[in-house]
């Protein structure tokens, strides 16, 4: 009996400390469950970013809290304690994830800007240096044609202005050297085309497979004779004038008849007639190694030799000008 | 050893007391089964999200909480099979939120770093 009393006074003591430990000591897991639901509880980042994780802290501690003052037995407090605690460090660490998810979203947004930043100012220069060439281009465009009208204008004039013709297409150049490289060499081949072929039009030149083809009609010489008369000389001036702008360009002189008169008379005055255009062409100055004369009589007839007309279209000098290379095919 | 109160009245809250006592120390408690499968399966959540790698501690936690409670449960003390249970499931969940938060951190500061990068490499370009 006197056992059984002491058993009875002892858990009672214990009933009574249970009931007593709304202040659990300050190391007790409660205690620390408490400090650290406030402590994050304190922390804006916990409470705006795992609001609903550090409610359920609050609910587990709320349940440890009523344990402890109810007076449950001390390994059902620690345990409810210990569940709160793991929940406010697990709030703690939802706040942490979302903050550092937070960071990586505005970093991309902040990369994504920094990008389009870059993007936009490479377009930008490049757009600006493009309307600069462009403008550039332009204008030496407008002052490459503006030079190149006047230059031909010039040329067109007459043959004492020839000088003056080259100056201006010397101006016409430098204008042009200052446009783009690529541009100002296709402009210059193209001017050059031009004034040779405006130049070559002036002398009546045809197009031939073999390439620019003069012809001195028969009326530029007598009948049966090989010296140019001054009409003729005037042509073969005009034609030496072009080919000393032009020094890499060659010439051949073919000399024609029509059927009149002998094979070999016929072939001897055409060999002469050109002969005498060569010699021309000499004395105005075109090297000698830059023209071929040649006669060829009554062959390769420009016309039927049964009319007047006919006869009159074969009787001819034809100068053949090569191309830049200086070749000519033969005939 | 005397009873330090002695009145009729300790001795009725004292019997309360021990009736309360026996209650909560009584194996009628029906098996935490639900518990056990949650925990485990928080367990495992944990395990995938690198929970060993970053949180060590906890993860070990859990583990042997679990252990503990499965013990329990061969035993039939299922009071403390939940209890475990439970306290493993914290330590899961905590387990796994720290490898979480460890690497979106990892990804924040490699991302600050690809910025500052690219940042120096535009000002150099358009220097």
């Amino acid at each position: 009996m006197k056992n059984h009393r002491f058993q009875l006074a002892a858990l009672i003591a214990v009933a009574m400390l249970a009931g007593c430990s709304t202040l659990p000591a300050s190391d007790s897991p409660l205690a620390l469950a408490r400090n650290e639901y406030n402590d994050a509880q304190a922390n804006p980042q916990v409470t705006s970013l795992a609001a609903s994780e550090l409610r359920q802290a609050s609910d587990s501690l709320d349940k440890a809290n009523k344990a402890s003052t109810k007076g449950e037995d001390r390994a059902v407090v620690d345990h409810l304690a210990y569940v709160a605690r793991q929940q406010v460090a697990i709030a703690r660490e939802t706040a942490r994830q979302k903050a550092a998810e937070l960071a990586v979203a505005n970093a991309s947004r902040e990369r994504d800007m920094v990008r389009l930043d870059a993007r936009t100012r490479e377009a930008d220069a490049a757009q600006r240096s493009a309307e600069l060439s462009q403008r550039q281009s332009e204008a030496a465009q407008r002052s490459a044609e503006a030079s190149q009208r006047l230059s031909e204008a010039s040329q067109r004039n007459a043959e004492d202005s020839q000088r003056q013709a080259t100056a201006e297409r010397l101006a016409a150049s430098d204008a042009q050297m200052s446009a783009q490289a690529a541009r100002r060499q296709t402009e210059e081949a193209e001017g050059r085309a031009r004034q040779l072929e405006s130049q070559l039009r002036d002398l009546e030149a045809k197009k031939t497979d073999r390439g620019m083809v003069v012809t001195l009609g028969d009326v530029l010489f007598d009948t049966n004779r090989a010296e140019l008369k001054p009409g003729g000389m005037r042509n073969v001036q005009k034609l030496a004038d072009f080919f000393k702008q032009y020094p890499q360009r060659r010439l051949v002189i073919e000399g024609f008849t029509d059927s009149t008169g002998s094979n070999t008379r016929n072939l001897e005055l055409s060999e002469k007639r050109a002969n005498s255009v060569r010699l021309a062409l000499l004395d105005m100055g075109v090297g000698t190694e830059r023209i071929t004369a040649r006669g060829y009589g009554e062959s390769y007839p420009a016309a039927g030799n049964d009319t007047a007309a006919g006869r009159q279209l074969n009787r001819r000098v034809e100068i053949t000008v090569s191309d830049d290379g200086g070749k000519i095919a033969p005939r | 050893m005397n009873n330090p109160f002695g009145s009729r009245w300790h001795a009725t809250s004292g019997a309360v007391g021990c009736v309360l006592a026996l209650v909560a120390g009584c194996a009628s408690v029906p098996p935490p089964t639900e518990q056990m499968a949650v925990s485990k399966s928080a367990i495992a959540n944990a395990v995938s999200a690198g929970g060993s790698e970053y949180a060590s501690v906890e993860m070990r936690s859990a583990q042997e909480k679990m252990d503990r409670a499965s013990r329990a449960m061969g035993k039939e003390e299922y009071e403390e099979a939940r209890r475990l249970a439970e306290e493993a499931q914290a330590d899961a969940r905590l387990a796994e939120k720290k490898a979480q938060s460890a690497k979106a951190e990892k990804a924040a500061s490699v991302t600050q770093e690809d910025i500052r990068v690219l940042r120096e490499e535009m000002n150099r370009k358009t220097k």
